[in-house]
């Protein structure tokens, strides 16, 4: 398994942020991770990277398990999140260059040209980061969580508060980028109509609990649904 | 591992040499500080209202160490809290950073920032004033790593709290070390203070060290078992002070707020 997760729990006081959560994903694809607010979806990513640490569980992650094996597992991984930045005072190309050094990524100034034509950002990799726009700044932000090549990419709301030309310029890329390179992308994502477009398989979350996981069209067909929206709806309520 | 600690340096001395005011906050205090008490020592000397040039010695010596400490603390509280205020830190506790790495850049950092603005002070200071700082020798450059360890240590304690328990601590970054003033001998010796604060004073490193500056001054003696103390007490406050910062950290990953540090 190359993402195995077994009972996982996160409790604040007497909350339960993520509630015996057990996940398996071996399969390159994207995988879209939904809920509402509060559902854990940016606890359980956080739990993957190690910046939040379980109350309970187990999380491997290539066979290794991630307690045991961290900054091994942490070269193959990369986030990327609107929650978190980048220093300002940096030029976005400086800010790169600093992140595939701390990757130990062997020709960066390549890797960085390349990735930057991909995203468009060529233009940019002068500026300072703090004069971009959102748009820009998510773009750069997807940049950075791929310079190291990650195995695993996860993407918290990439596309929360872009207009539609950028929203589906990133959809695209991430779509062209995942069949290419056979990564594990998991989005976590409250915009349904993205999440119908791009993952391969959704997993949902509610209260800290998975409470339904697989293919949309699948559940859609099951549930007699139209849309994922309409599920999302009815599972919330 | 070098080549982390080589981005992370980097990445510091650009966005030091790349901002105006944080440059001219690296030489303008210590600058300021020798500058001002240099010409009041003069006025003193000129009027004989001092009793001796060695009092002066005293004087501007401990502000110039004094000020080796509070630099250090300062480089390290502020470089940390870089990471804070661009909102940067989740991002650079995923990469394959250890803690360990974070600390060694930031004491590499925080001596590049203390040696760039007191160097030249220093040399400004002994050659305007006729200072007679480089008469401590070789015990000026243990005086000086000795405060510099002391200035980290009180960093690590302010960094960790910070992280902690959130930027309403940043404060601390200015007024922590000032607790310290009173009982570290600066200006005055020990046995200036009341007897239960001596004891208190000799539980911490500067007494020992502003102690052994005077004695060489005064009359060119140094007290080893003095500054074997200092120097003792020196790396015990600073494992407790590393160890204390690692467990706010992870104190932080328990919490789950390393998401939303800076906001």
């Amino acid at each position: 398994m190359t993402l195995n997760i077994t009972s996982l729990s996160k409790k604040y006081n007497d909350f339960f942020a993520i509630d015996h959560v057990s996940l398996n994903i071996s399969k390159p694809g994207i995988y879209g991770l939904l809920g509402t607010n509060g559902a854990g979806k940016t606890t359980l990513m956080g739990m993957i990277l190690g910046l939040i640490l379980p109350t309970k569980g187990m999380i491997k992650i290539f066979g290794e398990e991630f307690s045991h094996k961290r900054f091994d597992i942490l070269k193959k991984l990369n986030y990327e999140s609107p929650y978190l930045d980048l220093p300002k005072k940096l030029t976005v190309k400086q800010n790169l260059i600093f992140y595939s050094r701390m990757y130990g990524v062997k020709d960066f100034l390549e890797k960085i040209h390349d990735l930057s034509n991909n995203l468009k950002i060529n233009d940019l990799l002068d500026r300072q980061f703090g004069s971009l726009s959102a748009g820009q700044k998510t773009r750069v932000g997807i940049c950075k969580s791929l310079v190291n090549d990650p195995k695993i990419l996860l993407l918290d709301e990439p596309t929360a508060s872009l207009d539609p030309d950028t929203s589906i310029f990133i959809r695209n890329f991430l779509k062209k980028y995942q069949k290419l390179n056979k990564t594990i992308i998991l989005i976590a994502s409250h915009n349904m109509h993205e999440v119908e477009k791009i993952c391969s398989r959704i997993i949902i979350l509610n209260k800290g609990k998975i409470i339904l996981e697989g293919i949309p069209k699948v559940i859609l067909e099951n549930k007699k649904l139209n849309n994922l929206e309409q599920l999302f709806l009815k599972l919330s309520n | 591992m070098f080549q982390r600690l080589y981005a992370m340096i980097n990445r510091y001395v650009i966005l030091v040499i790349g901002s105006g005011p944080r440059m001219m906050s690296i030489f303008y205090w210590p600058s300021i500080q020798i500058i001002l008490w240099g010409f009041f020592s003069d006025f003193l000397l000129n009027n004989n209202l001092a009793n001796s040039i060695n009092s002066l010695s005293f004087l501007l010596s401990a502000i110039i160490l004094w000020d080796v400490l509070f630099r250090a603390q300062l480089g390290l509280s502020m470089t940390f809290f870089e990471e804070l205020w661009s909102r940067n830190l989740g991002h650079l506790l995923i990469t394959p950073i250890k803690i360990s790495e974070i600390i060694l850049s930031l004491v590499i950092t925080s001596f590049l920032r203390t040696s760039l603005g007191l160097i030249p002070a220093i040399f400004v200071a002994n050659y305007y004033f006729e200072l007679q700082f480089f008469q401590l020798g070789f015990y000026l450059a243990f005086f000086l790593l000795n405060l510099v360890f002391v200035g980290w240590s009180i960093g690590f304690v302010v960094s960790g709290l910070v992280l902690r328990y959130g930027q309403a601590f940043e404060e601390l970054a200015w007024a922590f070390i000032f607790v310290l003033l009173p009982f570290s001998c600066v200006y005055y010796p020990l046995e200036a203070l009341p007897d239960i604060f001596q004891i208190f004073a000799l539980l911490l490193p500067p007494a020992h060290i502003f102690e052994g500056m005077r004695q060489i001054i005064d009359n060119g003696q140094v007290s080893v078992n003095q500054l074997m103390m200092s120097f003792l007490l020196n790396i015990f406050y600073f494992m407790l002070a590393v160890f204390m910062f690692k467990k706010m950290m992870n104190s932080c990953r328990k919490k789950g707020n390393l998401f939303n540090l800076g906001e």
